[in-house]
Order: C-alpha cells, then sequence, then structure tokens
C-alpha cells in the first residue's frame, strides 16, 4: 500500500522533471525546432506500449500454464495499459508528423504495425468484456493475447516489404546524434513513462483483485 | 493412424452436409463476386490490382461462411457429444481445419474463374501456381479459422467478433498472397512470399492444435 504511493509520488516526481528537461532544458531541434519536444512524449509512449504488450505476452503463457489468477489479472491490467499506450503513441505521432513530415498519417511499416496492434488488442479487451463466464473468458484471452503478440513481428515485417519492394522508404532515417541536454530529456522521460507504467499496472490489478473478490463474496452469498 | 480417420471422419462429416446443401458455398461464392464486381468496378482491374481484389475476396468471403461450417454441430446442440468421443480433441482440430480447407479451395478455383473472364487475366497458362498460391493461403486461412472459431465458442456475439479479432491476424497472409498471386501472373520473382505464407502456415499449423486442445478442454 504505501510502497503503491511511494512508485506514484515517484511517477509524478520523474514526469515533472522529464517535462522540465523537455520543455525548458533541452534546446530545440536544427531541424525540427520545438516540435522536438512532442517526442520527449512520444518515445515513451510507444515503449511503454511494447511494454505492455510484452507483459501480456508473458503472462499469458504463464497462466496458461500455471493457471494462476494472478497471471490473469496483470495481463487484463497490462491490454488495458496496451491499448491505452498505443493510443497515445499514435495519436503523438501523428501530432508530431502533421508539421514535420507534413501530414498526420503515412503508410510506414511501423505506423501501420501499431495501428494493427491497436486493433489486436481492442479485439482483446472485446473477447475478455463478452465472455460468458470469467475463468473460461481468461483462458480464450490468454491464447488471443499470445497469438497477437507471437503475430505482431509477422505483421511488422510482411507490411516493411510488401511497400519497399515497390516503392523506396519515405522517410530516411539518418544517423542523427543527440545533444546531451535532449539525451537526458528523453532518457528521464521513459524512466518516468515506464515507473508510471509499473505504478498503474500495480493500482489496475489490485483493483482487478479486489473485484474478483467482491464477485465471489457476492457469488458464496447467493 | 486411428487419429487420421477420426480428423477423415469429421472432416467428410462436414463436407457431406454441405454438398447436400450447398448453401454454405453458394453463400460465399455470391459474396465474393460481389466484393469482385463493386472493387473490379469502382477502382478499375488492372494487372496490379486484380491480385488484391481477388485476396480481399476470398478474405471477406471467408469470414462470412466460416461460423457457419465451424458451428454446424453448436446450431444443432451437438457439439457437447462431438467432444465426448474418446480421443485427442486435437484431432477435431484437424478434421474442421480440413473441411474448411477444402471449402475455401473451391472458393479459390471458383474466384480465379471469375476473375479471368472479368478482369482479363490470363489464368489458364499459370493454373497450377495460382492454385498453388491460393492452397498455401487457405491452409492458413483454415487454421487460424478454425481456432479463433473455437474460441470464441463461449463468447457473446461470437459471429461479431470473430472477423474483428481475424482480420488483424491474417493481414500477413493476404499481403503474402497478393505478391505470390502477381508473381504467378507476372512472373516475377515471389520465392520471398511463398517463404512468409509457409511460414506463417507453419506456425500455426504448429501452435494451433495444442492451443485448441487446451481451450476445448473441460467445457
Amino acid at each position: 500500500m504505501i510502497l503503491r504511493t511511494l512508485l506514484g509520488v515517484l511517477a509524478i516526481v520523474l514526469l515533472v522533471t522529464g517535462a522540465y528537461f523537455g520543455l525548458v532544458v533541452s534546446p530545440p531541434d536544427a531541424f525540427q525546432g520545438d516540435y522536438v519536444r512532442i517526442m520527449y512524449a512520444h518515445v515513451p509512449n510507444a515503449w511503454v506500449a511494447y511494454l505492455s504488450i510484452a507483459t501480456v505476452f508473458v503472462t499469458s503463457v504463464l497462466y496458461l500454464w500455471k493457471r494462476r489468477a494472478i497471471y490473469d489479472h496483470v495481463a487484463h491490467s497490462a491490454a488495458e495499459l496496451g491499448v491505452l499506450f498505443t493510443g497515445l503513441a499514435l495519436a503523438t505521432g501523428m501530432i508530431w508528423g502533421k508539421p514535420v513530415w507534413g501530414t498526420w498519417w503515412t503508410w510506414d511499416a511501423r505506423l501501420v504495425t501499431t495501428a494493427i496492434l491497436f486493433l489486436i488488442y481492442i479485439g482483446y479487451l472485446l473477447v475478455r468484456a463478452l465472455s460468458e463466464d470469467s475463468e473460461r473468458g481468461a483462458k480464450v484471452a490468454a491464447i488471443v493475447g499470445i497469438i497477437g503478440s507471437l503475430d505482431v513481428p509477422v505483421i511488422h515485417y510482411s507490411v516493411l516489404w510488401f511497400r519497399t519492394l515497390h516503392q523506396p522508404a519515405s522517410i530516411v532515417r539518418g544517423d542523427i546524434k543527440m545533444a546531451p541536454p535532449m539525451l537526458m530529456a528523453l532518457m528521464t522521460s521513459l524512466l518516468a513513462f515506464t515507473v508510471l507504467f509499473i505504478y498503474l499496472l500495480t493500482l489496475r490489478v489490485h483493483l482487478q483483485q479486489l473485484h474478483t473478490a467482491r464477485t465471489e463474496s457476492l457469488a458464496h452469498e447467493v | 493412424m486411428n487419429g487420421i480417420i477420426r480428423a477423415a471422419a469429421l472432416a467428410r462429416k462436414d463436407l457431406l452436409l454441405e454438398w447436400r446443401g450447398r448453401e454454405i458455398l453458394t453463400a460465399m461464392a455470391t459474396f465474393a463476386l460481389l466484393v469482385l464486381l463493386l472493387l473490379g468496378f469502382t477502382i478499375g482491374a488492372t494487372p496490379s490490382t486484380s491480385p488484391t481484389m481477388l485476396w480481399i475476396a476470398l478474405g471477406l468471403a471467408t469470414m462470412l461462411g466460416m461460423p457457419r461450417l465451424i458451428y454446424s454441430e453448436v446450431e444443432q446442440g451437438a457439439f457437447e457429444t462431438l467432444l465426448l468421443y474418446p480421443g485427442s480433441r486435437e484431432h477435431l482440430f484437424w478434421g474442421k481445419s480440413a473441411a474448411l480447407a477444402s471449402l475455401l479451395a473451391v472458393l479459390w478455383c471458383v474466384l480465379l474463374v471469375i476473375a479471368g473472364l472479368f478482369f482479363n487475366l490470363d489464368i489458364w497458362s499459370r493454373l497450377p501456381a495460382l492454385i498453388g498460391a491460393g492452397v498455401l493461403g487457405v491452409v492458413g486461412l483454415s487454421a487460424t479459422g478454425t481456432l479463433y472459431a473455437a474460441l470464441l465458442l463461449h463468447v457473446r456475439g461470437r459471429e461479431l467478433l470473430l472477423p474483428v479479432l481475424l482480420l488483424p491476424i491474417m493481414l500477413p497472409l493476404v499481403l503474402a498472397g497478393v505478391r505470390v498471386t502477381e508473381a504467378a501472373l507476372g512472373g516475377n520473382n515471389g520465392g520471398m512470399w511463398v517463404a512468409v505464407i509457409g511460414l506463417f502456415d507453419i506456425l500455426f499449423l504448429l501452435l494451433a492444435p495444442l492451443l485448441f486442445e487446451a481451450i476445448t478442454e473441460e467445457t
């Protein structure tokens, strides 16, 4: 309990520090100008999105193997956070893309993969919501989670090759060296969002446990 | 050996049922034809767009027809009986997905002929390669389709959810199918894409029976 609160406080402190570094300390980029500051929010969002997907995969495998409710709670919570942060990553990416690339959306492999990932995990949550009994629902969701995660690399490479074989990549990524203040802003943000993710995850898992306990005690009374 | 017989018996039963009524295939073929007509008319059929239209028609028609084939026992209330038969449930998976694969392979051949007529494609000289491309895709489609249909058996609105869950998973298969078909029609090298479909097929042929067993136990 106290540990969780401390984690929350740490997340807030880090987020504020990250915002300070990103908005004040970091200089504007030579090419992107102030728009580079969006990256300090975008990159951590994408990172946390992938972190949640990895969490869903690992805990789903563990659930199918060990059948312990806690793994299912973690997988469910991580999937919700995954949808949230994938959505945020897409949104911040679009906000950055409009001024820098001149378009909200482009058919780049990474963008398409992320959008598909978003849809796969919305499907995961739909399955959870519509399952008739919770234990079977957990098993179904675990399988959907495992397949969804395993399919992501296959989707990524097929999308990548599908476009690149016919037209040159629309974005050429140069080997950009970051100035130290920029790197610091980015790293602080990454750390802040990671701590925030762990905090939200523990909070959500706790809520899920309370919910399950409540449902079980109600069923017991009946 | 016993398992193969069990799987074959189930597939034979489903195909016989379909042969007597021919409902699913008729509906799927009609729907696919409508998709082809609509896309052909709005986009215009060129050698570069035809394979895409073919695969979109196949994918969407699969979504339409699959639940009816996989859930044929469920609608009659006989799925529990099917599960009660002794032996491994893996064979149920093989039987169901073999029946679905046969049906989809027939649909693919129908689509090829229609595309040959409508889109003015020279399919006859490249028939083996085109059929091969379709069969490779159909194997993956039916493996993923059977698994997901079994997954959603006890989920409300399963026929609504099935396409939502399946389409993103199938995306690599459709992309690779388009490229392999292009290669078969145009003669350019599609070796890498055959490998992509092959990888997808192998991945799901290994995974799906295991997960199918996991999901049908104690139900």
